[in-house]
C-alpha cells in the first residue's frame, strides 16, 4: 500500500529524514513515534506528496509522481496536526461533504456519508455547528469525521488525540479500532499507539531505528529511552515518578 | 477580547449571516449576482440631479432586506468604516455648483447640494447592495457564480483565499497581540520598537497556516474548481424573482415614481 525506498528529505542543512525505507501493506495498523523532530510529520507529508523527497515512494503502486497526485491523495486521508487548518468551511457539515464531492460524489450521497460518519462517531449534534464556535476537542474529532467521511483506503493521522478529552479519546481509540483500513498514526501519546496499533516504526534523527510489532517495541524501556522516549503510562507501573506529590 | 479578536468575530458573523434560511439566501447565487450587479449599475446611471427618481431605488433594497429576515442596521453597523467614506466623496460639489436648482419653501437649493445627495444615496445604496449579496450569499456560491461566468480559475481561488487569508491573517493577529500584552502589561497598543519583529513573525505566521489550510484543501481534492457548491439546492423561483425584480428596477429607472405620484395629486 505504501512504500518508502530510500527517501530522503532535508530543509537546507537540516536533514530530516536520512534514507528511510519501509513498507506498510493494505490493512496494517502502524503507529509512528519518535521524539520531537524525529521526522514523523515529514513522512507524512512525504506520502501525501505535499513535499519533494529524493528515494523513491509509491502509493497502492503509484509513483509519487505530479499526475498521480490526484488519486493518491484521494486514496489517503490525512488528519493535520492542527484541527484549525483543517476545518476551513463555514460548518462541520459544509467541511465534511468539501471532499466527497470534490472528488466526483454528489450532494446527497455526500450528505448522507457525512451524516452516517458523524452517527459512528456520536457526534451528530456538530453537524450544523459553526466551526468557530465548537470546542477543540470537538473540533479534533470533527477534524477525524472530514478525513473518514471521505471514505479512504489509508488514514494517516498526526498527533489525533491532542486537544482530546479521556472520554472523547477513548471514542477515537475504540472508532479507530472498528477502521479496517490502513492505518498510520504518529503520535506522542504511546498509550494510543499501543491501544490501536499492531506495528511501530520508531524514528531517530530521520532515520528509522527501530520497526517491529507494537507489543515489542513499546515494551522495550531500554530502547525507547535510548530514543528520548519512555514506555507508555499503562506499562509504567510502579516504576512510572511522580515529578509532584500532594 | 482585543481588536483583532473582534473583527475575527465579525468576519465569521457574516459566514453566520450567509448560513441563514430565507428565501433570497435560498437563491441561485447566480442570479443574486446578476441581480446586484443590474441594481448598481441601474443606480449609478441616475442623473446626479435626479435625486427624486433614485430615492425609489431604496424600495428595493428594503424589501429585500426584510424578505433575506437581514436588518438593514446591521449593514450600516458593518459597513460604519466604509460608509462615511462613500458620502464624503461628494462633500465639495455645493462648493463648485452653486446654481439653485429647486426651492423647500422659501430656501433655495443649489445643484451641488442635490449631486451631493444623489452621490451619498447612490455610493449608499451600491453599498447595501453588494452588503446584501454577500449576507445572503456564502464566498464559496459567489465564486462558483463567477466561474459559471467564465471567469479565471485563478481569479476566483484568489478571491476565496484572499478572505480565507483575512481570517487566518487576523486570527493571528489576536493570539500575537494577547501574547505580547500578557507580557506587557499597561501598554497601550503595540510599542514601536516591537512593530518590526511582529509584523515580520505575523507574516511569516499566517504565511504557515494560509499554506497549511491550502494543502488541508488540496488534500481533499480542491484544485480551484468549486464542485462542492454545485448540488447545492436553489429555490426554483429565483431566476424568474430575479427577472421581476430586475424588471421594476428597470421601469423605475424608466419612469420617475416620484412624478407619477406627484401627478396624481396635483
Amino acid at each position: 500500500m505504501i512504500k518508502f525506498e530510500n527517501v530522503s528529505f532535508s530543509y537546507g542543512e537540516h536533514v530530516v529524514l536520512d534514507g528511510v525505507s519501509f513498507e506498510i501493506k493494505a490493512g496494517e495498523q502502524v503507529g509512528l513515534i519518535g521524539a520531537n523532530g524525529a521526522g514523523k510529520s515529514t513522512i507524512m507529508k512525504a506520502a501525501l506528496g505535499l513535499i519533494n523527497c529524493d528515494g523513491e515512494i509509491t502509493i497502492d503502486g503509484m509513483a509519487m509522481e505530479r499526475e498521480n497526485l490526484s488519486s493518491i491523495r484521494q486514496k489517503l486521508g490525512y488528519v493535520l496536526q492542527d484541527s484549525d487548518n483543517q476545518m476551513f468551511m463555514p460548518t462541520v457539515l459544509e467541511d465534511m461533504i468539501f471532499g466527497p464531492i470534490n472528488y466526483g460524489m454528489s450532494r446527497k450521497d455526500a450528505e448522507s456519508v457525512a451524516e452516517e460518519t458523524l452517527k459512528q462517531l456520536d457526534l451528530e449534534y456538530l453537524k450544523n455547528r459553526h466551526n468557530h464556535k465548537i470546542s477543540g476537542g470537538e473540533k479534533r474529532m470533527a477534524a477525524i469525521a472530514t478525513i473518514l467521511a471521505m471514505k479512504p483506503e489509508a488514514v494517516l493521522m498526526d498527533e489525533p488525540s491532542t486537544a482530546l478529552d479521556p472520554q472523547n479519546r477513548r471514542t477515537l481509540i475504540n472508532t479507530l479500532n472498528e477502521l479496517t483500513v490502513t492505518k498510520i498514526i504518529a503520535s506522542h501519546d504511546l498509550d494510543l499507539i499501543l491501544d490501536t496499533c499492531d506495528r511501530v516504526l520508531l524514528l531517530s534523527d530521520g532515520k528509522i531505528a527501530a520497526d517491529g510489532p507494537a507489543n515489542d517495541i513499546l515494551y522495550d524501556r531500554t530502547l525507547l529511552e535510548g530514543n528520548h522516549l519512555e514506555l507508555p503510562l499503562c506499562l509504567a507501573g510502579g516504576t512510572y515518578k511522580r515529578l509532584k506529590t500532594v | 477580547m482585543n481588536k483583532a479578536e473582534k473583527a475575527c468575530e465579525e468576519l465569521r458573523a457574516m459566514d453566520e449571516l450567509a448560513a441563514m434560511d430565507s428565501p433570497v439566501h435560498g437563491m441561485d447565487p447566480l442570479s443574486k449576482l446578476l441581480l446586484t450587479v443590474f441594481y448598481i449599475f441601474v443606480t449609478v446611471s441616475f442623473n446626479k440631479y435626479d435625486i427624486t427618481g433614485l430615492f425609489f431605488m431604496i424600495l428595493f433594497l428594503v424589501v429585500a432586506y426584510q424578505i433575506a429576515g437581514i436588518a438593514v442596521h446591521t449593514c450600516f453597523h458593518k459597513l460604519r468604516i466604509v460608509m462615511p467614506l462613500v458620502c464624503a466623496v461628494g462633500l465639495f460639489n455645493p462648493i463648485f455648483d452653486k446654481e439653485i436648482m429647486a426651492y423647500i419653501g422659501s430656501v433655495g437649493i443649489s445643484g451641488g447640494v442635490i449631486s451631493m445627495l444623489t452621490l451619498m444615496m447612490k455610493g449608499i445604496f451600491c453599498l447595501m447592495a453588494s452588503f446584501l449579496l454577500v449576507a445572503t450569499t456564502s464566498i464559496e456560491d459567489i465564486c462558483r457564480a463567477l466561474r459559471k461566468l467564465h471567469f479565471p480559475k485563478m481569479i476566483t481561488s484568489l478571491l476565496l483565499l484572499t478572505f480565507r487569508y483575512i481570517s487566518v491573517l487576523l486570527e493571528e493577529v489576536a493570539i500575537m497581540t494577547e501574547a505580547y500584552h500578557l507580557r506587557a502589561p499597561g501598554q497601550k497598543g503595540i510599542h514601536i520598537s516591537a512593530w518590526g519583529s511582529f509584523l515580520g513573525q505575523l507574516l511569516l505566521r499566517s504565511m504557515d497556516r494560509a499554506e497549511a489550510l491550502y494543502e488541508s484543501m488540496e488534500l481533499r481534492g480542491f484544485y480551484g474548481e468549486f464542485y462542492y457548491v454545485k448540488g447545492r439546492k436553489a429555490n426554483s423561483l429565483s431566476w424568474p424573482a430575479a427577472f421581476v425584480y430586475a424588471a421594476l428596477i428597470m421601469l423605475t429607472r424608466l419612469y420617475n415614481i416620484s412624478d407619477l405620484l406627484g401627478s396624481l395629486f396635483v
